[in-house]
């Protein structure tokens, strides 16, 4: 041990203490989460478990509103990705490339619905939804959930468009491809990265909203956020933690099967 | 880039690509805010009155709410900002490789509520580190042990959104840390400059733009969201948006007004103060902006 010590520098012994600090706070609760969800009965004072099952897991995945909403947030939060994706892909190569009159202000405004309460313009906007037949349907919901994820994904999708630059558009486009060709073979495969994060953050805000999908939802969108603070309550602690653990998954389990998509499309492109 | 489709010019081309994600902000944002101002005015006759307003200013309770509410956002962001700030600055070199940044990505992909029933776990008095103590023989009992959950001042929902953040603080910073031209750090350091030295002169023109838009978003983000303080609040005083939540859903719609006017204040609120910050921000953005073009 204290040959290592020697070996490294001050600075790198600072640095992977820090490492150390990070994943203590941030991904050792995971850990704990998880045993937990395995556990039985593991109360204060006890600094361990006394005994483990399955049973926790076998209550969530016993209830079958459960499953079902599971189907509404994966359904929701594909419909909000797909729209963000889009609604940010024009206006963010737009915003990346051309200057223009009024730019600073265009964009502070796509910036604004962070800025402004969600919960004030969901419970504004509910009267009208429920006019125009959004309210109590997923449709209703996804639009809503655009609130506090467009504004991400529009941020995400310039910073790519930035990075890829103008150059090879406009090689491409001197070799005759056309737009969508020019799309589907250049910028799509490298853009991969901005639309992987943006499709990752924008499904995980979506699955993070309650009050949003509450108003707009009117208990009729039974996503999961909604099942979680009644299972809060309840006293069975391994069903919470695992509950908890489920919100980790699931967005790495859409991001799985988007993945699968993805390349497929780009294969299928780039066989034509 | 004009080869392809040269009927479109420009301007045309910045029109039309902009509309679609226009069109759905103005939508959510500008039709829900007018609503919402609308019907903070209206009685649940349809009559205009301020009567909502003038409730909301002679309630104690709205003030005791609204001063938690300032308090946990600004302390909260404050934190954060400082926290995110040193741990970018001493890690960026280790999350340089994409395979590490899965660790800063990690705490995002996790709810809100969540993070909560993490701050829950952990520091209730019923707790892991309760339990800790108490088997360190620190505390007898664990009513002992400070209530840091669900109590007055916001302290579970401030370690909440700390602990949250400053993940999200990180990845805001690290593109940027990056970006910075470490040769005009020797350069302080060669003419006898100190680390604070290097920061202030160096790392802080660069970063200070995107400090101001992660605080302003932060800040705003807190002083409105739900899902915390339903989780981790207490009943009284109440963070305004489990107010005006409640509000909203009172078997009464009289008190509907009274749920728009009291949100509408924190949204102004943080309106004007991202005017003025992007305003303040601005003039030196576009110097920056200018001395990067070579």
């Amino acid at each position: 041990m204290r040959f290592v010590f020697n070996r490294l520098g001050k600075r790198e012994l600072v640095t992977s203490l820090m490492v150390l600090i990070f994943i203590g706070l941030f991904i050792l609760p995971f850990v704990v989460v998880t045993v937990k969800s395995f556990s039985v009965g593991w109360r204060f004072p006890e600094l361990l478990p006394q005994a483990y099952s399955l049973n926790g897991w076998r209550n969530i995945f016993g209830d079958p509103s459960l499953k079902e909403s599971i189907v509404t947030t994966l359904k929701v939060g594909f419909y909000v990705v797909l729209l963000n994706l889009l609604l940010s892909l024009p206006a963010a190569k737009v915003l990346s490339t051309y200057s223009f009159k009024g730019k600073s202000m265009i964009e502070t405004f796509l910036l604004s619905p962070i800025l402004i309460p969600g919960i004030l313009l969901a419970m504004g906007l509910q009267f009208t939804m429920i006019q125009f037949g959004l309210a109590d349907q997923v449709s209703g919901v996804v639009l809503v959930h655009l609130i506090p994820t467009l504004p991400y994904a529009i941020r995400i999708m310039r910073a790519g468009y930035e990075r890829l630059g103008i150059a090879l558009g406009e090689q491409a486009s001197v070799l005759g491809a056309g737009p969508f060709i020019r799309f589907f073979t250049l910028s799509l495969p490298l853009l991969l990265p901005s639309i992987r994060s943006l499709m990752l953050l924008t499904f995980v805000i979506s699955l993070g909203q309650y009050a949003l999908t509450a108003i707009i939802g009117g208990g009729n969108v039974i996503t999961l956020p909604l099942l979680y603070y009644p299972y809060f309550s309840s006293s069975n602690e391994a069903v919470v933690a695992g509950f908890s653990i489920l919100f980790a998954l699931l967005p790495l389990l859409f991001i799985g099967g988007v993945e699968i998509l993805l390349r497929l499309v780009i294969r299928a492109v780039n066989r034509v | 880039m004009n080869g392809q489709n040269g009927f479109l010019n420009n301007k045309k081309r910045v029109v039309f690509n902009l509309l679609p994600a226009l069109a759905a902000t103005l939508l959510l944002v500008g039709y829900g805010m007018w609503s919402a101002i609308a019907q903070s005015f209206q009685s649940v006759d349809g009559e205009w009155t301020m009567a909502s307003y003038l409730e909301l200013f002679n309630s104690l309770a709205f003030f005791h709410s609204l001063k938690l509410t300032f308090r946990v956002a600004i302390l909260s962001t404050l934190l954060a900002l400082v926290i995110g700030l040193v741990m970018t600055r001493m890690l960026y070199q280790f999350f340089r490789d994409s395979s590490s940044k899965v660790l800063v990505w990690i705490p995002i992909l996790i709810p809100h509520f969540v993070a909560g029933y993490l701050v829950y776990l952990f520091f209730s008095q019923s707790g892991l580190f309760s339990s800790l103590f108490y088997q360190l023989g620190v505390l007898d009992h664990r009513a002992e042990f400070p209530v840091l959950v669900q109590e007055k001042f916001g302290i579970g929902m401030i370690l909440t959104y700390v602990w949250k953040e400053v993940p999200f603080v990180i990845l805001m910073l690290l593109p940027v840390y990056y970006e910075i031209d470490h040769r005009y750090s020797e350069v302080v350091r060669t003419l006898g400059g100190n680390k604070w030295d290097v920061f202030r002169s160096v790392e802080l023109p660069w970063l200070l733009p995107v400090m101001v838009e992660t605080g302003l978003i932060l800040i705003a983000f807190i002083a409105s969201a739900f899902e915390i303080p339903y989780l981790l609040g207490v009943t009284r005083p109440e963070m305004l948006s489990v107010r005006a939540y409640e509000w909203f859903y009172d078997g009464d719609w009289s008190k509907r007004p009274l749920a728009f006017s009291a949100m509408i204040l924190p949204g102004v609120m943080a309106l004007l103060l991202a005017i003025f910050c992007i305003g303040a921000v601005q003039k030196h953005r576009l110097r920056m902006i200018k001395g990067r073009n070579r």
